[in-house]
């Protein structure tokens, strides 16, 4: 994001403005993509109707870990620069993020039940992306742990970025292990192996989705400030009321 | 367009969408409302901060 957004007042008037745009903008493509899905892509040869649940499930893998990914690169600005904007996006990153692996699981599952026979199987690819969703409850609870948000997003920040060596295990584990999972068939050396006529609203779905996910993002922010200000606000009033009392 | 036996998968896989992604967006607007009522309370009390543009 750029630097001059980089103030919590100026954020929050940019946010107003691009909050319902990235929103509304989102939905219409991922609303397009979903059409593309539904009414132009064909059945798949092998998997039938089925194939159906990938224009969901992919998208939510791919924005669980760039949620996780946003989130890092929060977590350094934190450590490193200590700005409160960049634990405010790691903390409002959270709850998103964990949201997105939640999907991305429980419809992997519901896809993996008729085309696998099971609705689970310790693979490396289901087992790491397990272990992200555990790392986001994790991290989710940290900062409930503590009182104090700059203390917490200090703690946070540490676990994310301690957590972000399982990102290139969820994404190589398919190249590394023999997994039931299949392997990449769309970023991957030599292009994609899915057809155009499946490929274009995958794609379209994705960019929709990550726009949603972006004014998610900047609406959640918007809340962590304000909630910031109530906390600031609400001890400037109990130590003005307790140095009226003493007098 | 669905003529397949496995239809309620298909089904459950975006109805689950559908939820998260609703629940999601009411937890965030319910969560702005409760911060901006909380925020007027306090203003309206008379409490004020030295500087508006930092976060504490």
């Amino acid at each position: 994001m750029n630097l001059a957004f980089a103030n919590p007042r100026r954020f929050l008037a940019f946010a107003r403005l691009a909050i319902p745009w990235a929103g509304i903008l989102g939905a219409l493509v991922a609303a397009i993509g979903f059409y593309g899905a539904f009414a132009v892509a064909p059945a798949d040869y092998q998997q039938g109707e089925t194939v159906r649940i990938m224009y969901i499930h992919v998208p939510a893998a791919w924005l669980s870990t760039a949620c996780y990914g946003i989130m890092a690169l929060s977590s350094i600005g934190t450590l490193v620069w200590r700005h409160p904007l960049a634990d405010v996006s790691a903390k409002a990153m959270a709850p998103i993020g964990a949201a997105f692996t939640f999907l991305c699981l429980v419809t992997g599952s519901l896809w993996g039940r008729p085309m696998w026979g099971t609705w689970w199987v310790w693979d490396a690819r289901l087992t790491s992306v397990l272990i992200l969703f555990l790392i986001y409850c994790g991290i989710l609870a940290l900062w409930n742990a503590y009182e104090d948000p700059a203390r917490a997003g200090r703690a946070a920040a540490v676990m994310t970025l301690v957590g972000a060596i399982n990102l290139p295990i969820v994404k190589f584990s398919v190249d590394w292990w023999n997994t039931l999972h299949q392997p990449a068939s769309v970023f991957r050396m030599g292009g994609p192996t899915i057809d155009g006529s499946m490929l274009w609203p995958l794609l379209t779905v994705a960019i929709g989705l990550t726009s949603v996910m972006l004014a998610l993002h900047m609406a959640a922010m918007r809340n962590e400030i304000l909630r910031r200000r109530v906390r600031t606000l609400g001890l400037i009033a109990a130590s003005t009321e307790s140095r009226d009392f003493s007098r | 367009m669905i003529d397949d036996q496995h239809w309620g998968f298909i089904l459950a896989a975006y109805a689950l969408s559908i939820c998260v992604f609703g629940g999601l967006l009411s937890w965030i607007v319910a969560d702005y409302r409760l911060q901006n009522k909380a925020l007027a309370g306090l203003e309206a009390a008379g409490a004020k901060r030295r500087s508006d543009g930092d976060l504490e």
